[in-house]
């Protein structure tokens, strides 16, 4: 008896270290494919190519939106990153021994970068975007690998991540990563190294859905804090508004190809400027992709798009908000125009808005209330600043003002206008 | 047809007759076309050079507004300084006595043409205000009065003039600090 049960104990905990050494053998990192060519043994030529290469896959794929370092060092990391479950800060990717990935291989960075998961094993949140840029393709990594490997060492520390229990016990990260990590796709293809062979709306695609991971932002995400399938289709993070960036959303408040392409490289359209977390994915980032690139973005994100709408305008609206007329003349219209046509350079226009247009009033109180530093958007293009009026506005004010710029301009004046 | 409506407010603790304008029209328009006060510039018409900043009288105490940029339908029923209200004058309105700040300004040679000096009179002014309220520690008054006039653009001086000025004032009028900068500054 006693040893049919030290048996069956055997079997139990034989069951259980297999289960074990299973699950955590398929959600840890995945097949990786060879490296494209030796890196150890590069000429000068090639490795000069891949340097160059490798910077612009780490400009299209904003490594610095994260790893950028208080103090603007584009690598060094300590950007903040605030989710419902704590704080996660970008780490350092330069090639520090101590502190960075010096001692990452190319397969290690592959894995990091595909799988979420670093040297040693140790779990990434899902904050790092791997769940986007688990199709980046392998001469693409590795051209990023060359290019991180030649930049100068920061000996900087990272810190350490601010979450809450149990989100802190990383290897917990293995279950999210079973449900909700896509399997990266058969031979992801030569991605950005492919040159003008990448058709353009797959070239497009790329940039948006892989490198560019602008579902990072635009996508709703769960409870689990992982995408859901209503890709792009907008959500609030970190205090902002991530537009609806589909087609259909995109159309509905008047963008056209040209509009997004005009945005996406210099920061500014008809429809307004860029601001919160998206004007440092300008700067870091789209002002540098050729207009050939661009345009590839813009393709794929106007793709099959609805005919634009016209921008809506309810004249109305002044009789129906008076309360919100006089704030808007009194305190916005001698920079933004009695009619909101705006003016260049200074004020972008009311008249076709695109946070006007949001159903979420969140972006447009907030910059009201905060302001918009003034900026250098890309070359010679600038904006003045908008000053805060936070001190100026009572909160029923900021509700009338916001309430009156909807209703004359935006989201309620399209609704007038379907009626 | 540009909509109108009827505004009343008070300049330099004077209040002005209810006078029927354009709901649009901006407050430094007011007061020189409708008041004939002058003393305020028009720099930039943007927002951004100060030149035309008077002093609103709020609730919050004395704020520096641009003129420029701020219209009568949010000015209506409110209390603003300018430039012409800062003196002490007689029965005809001649200056009697100017302000320590004008005075500072005078004394330091802090403009030239004086084209942005409305401006950095009233910045200066509401900045003393605000202290006489909310004092500062003594040896903070350099970055305080940077910040209260890093706004104000001047194309003739260096501003050092100006910021000195405004300083001496500061620290020269009790009550304004808490310690003694001389003593504590470095
Ligand atoms: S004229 Fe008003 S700020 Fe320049
Ligand atoms: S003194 Fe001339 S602009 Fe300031």
């Amino acid at each position: 008896m006693r040893t049919v049960l030290r048996v069956l104990a055997g079997l139990v905990l034989l069951g259980v270290i297999v289960a074990v050494v299973i699950f955590f053998g398929f959600t840890g990192a995945g097949p990786v494919p060879p490296a494209s060519r030796d890196l150890e043994a590069l000429d000068e030529e090639t490795r000069a190519e891949m340097v160059s290469l490798g910077e612009y896959v780490a400009k299209a794929g904003d490594c610095a939106a994260c790893h950028e370092s208080e103090d603007g060092l584009a690598l060094a990391g300590g950007t903040p990153m605030e989710t419902l479950m704590g704080t996660v800060y970008g780490t350092n990717i330069t090639p520090s021994e101590a502190h960075g990935i010096g001692d990452y291989s190319p397969d290690d960075l592959y894995r990091a970068m595909v799988y979420g998961i670093a040297p040693g094993g140790r779990r990434l949140y899902p904050a790092m975007p791997y769940t986007s840029y688990h199709a980046v393709s392998r001469e693409d990594i590795d051209a990023l690998y060359v290019y991180l490997m030649a930049q100068e060492p920061v000996e900087k520390p990272n810190r350490d991540a601010d979450m809450a229990f149990p989100f802190n016990i990383r290897p917990l990260i293995a279950f999210w990563n079973l449900i909700y990590r896509p399997d990266p796709p058969e031979g992801p293809g030569p991605g950005l190294s492919a040159g003008e062979k990448l058709a353009d709306t797959g070239r497009g695609a790329y940039l948006v859905d892989v490198l560019g991971h602008c579902g990072e932002c635009h996508t709703p995400r769960n409870l689990a804090f992982a995408k859901t399938g209503e890709h792009l289709g907008g959500t609030v993070i970190e205090g902002a508004v991530a537009p609806d960036i589909t087609p259909q959303g995109l159309a509905g408040r008047g963008w056209t190809e040209t509009d997004l392409s005009q945005f996406l490289s210099t920061g500014l359209s008809p429809q307004g400027v860029m601001t919160f977390r998206m004007f440092p994915v300008l700067s870091h980032s789209t002002k540098y992709l050729p207009e050939r690139d661009i345009e590839a973005v813009s393709a794929y994100l106007a793709q099959d798009m609805p005919e634009p709408s016209e921008p809506p305008s309810d004249p109305d609206a002044i009789d129906a908000h008076p309360e919100g007329h006089r704030l808007y003349v009194g305190l916005c219209a001698g920079c933004h125009g009695t009619n909101g046509s705006g003016q260049p350079s200074g004020s972008v226009p009311m008249v076709g808005n695109t946070t006007l247009m949001l159903d979420n009033p969140l972006n447009l109180q907030r910059v009201i209330l905060e302001g918009i530093p003034a900026r250098q958007l890309s070359g010679h293009l600038r904006m003045q600043e908008m000053p805060a009026f936070d001190a100026t506005l009572a909160e029923a004010e900021l509700e009338d003002l916001s309430g009156y710029l909807r209703a004359r301009w935006g989201v309620d004046a399209i609704a007038m206008q379907d009626q | 047809m540009t909509a109108m409506m009827t505004v009343f407010m008070t300049i330099n603790g004077t209040e002005t007759e209810p006078l029927e304008v354009p709901e649009d029209l901006m407050l430094l328009e007011f007061l020189h076309e409708y008041l004939n006060l002058t003393g305020t510039r028009y720099g930039c018409g943007q927002g951004v050079c100060r030149a035309c900043a008077v002093i609103h009288d709020g609730p919050m105490g004395a704020r520096v507004v641009p003129a420029c940029v701020t219209g009568v339908a949010w000015a209506h029923g409110r209390a603003f300084r300018t430039v012409e209200g800062h003196a002490d004058r007689d029965e005809e309105g001649n200056v009697t006595a100017v302000t320590p700040v004008q005075q500072a300004f005078l004394d330091h040679f802090s403009f030239q043409c004086s084209y942005c000096t409305p401006g950095f009179v009233a910045a200066a002014q509401a900045l003393v205000e605000r202290l006489e309220v909310d004092p500062v520690p003594a040896e903070d008054v350099e970055n305080v009065v940077l910040e209260a006039l890093n706004e104000n653009i001047c194309r003739c001086t260096g501003y050092v003039r100006y910021l000195e000025a405004t300083r001496d004032v500061i620290l020269a009028t009790p009550g304004l600090t808490i310690g003694d900068g001389r003593a504590e500054g470095s």
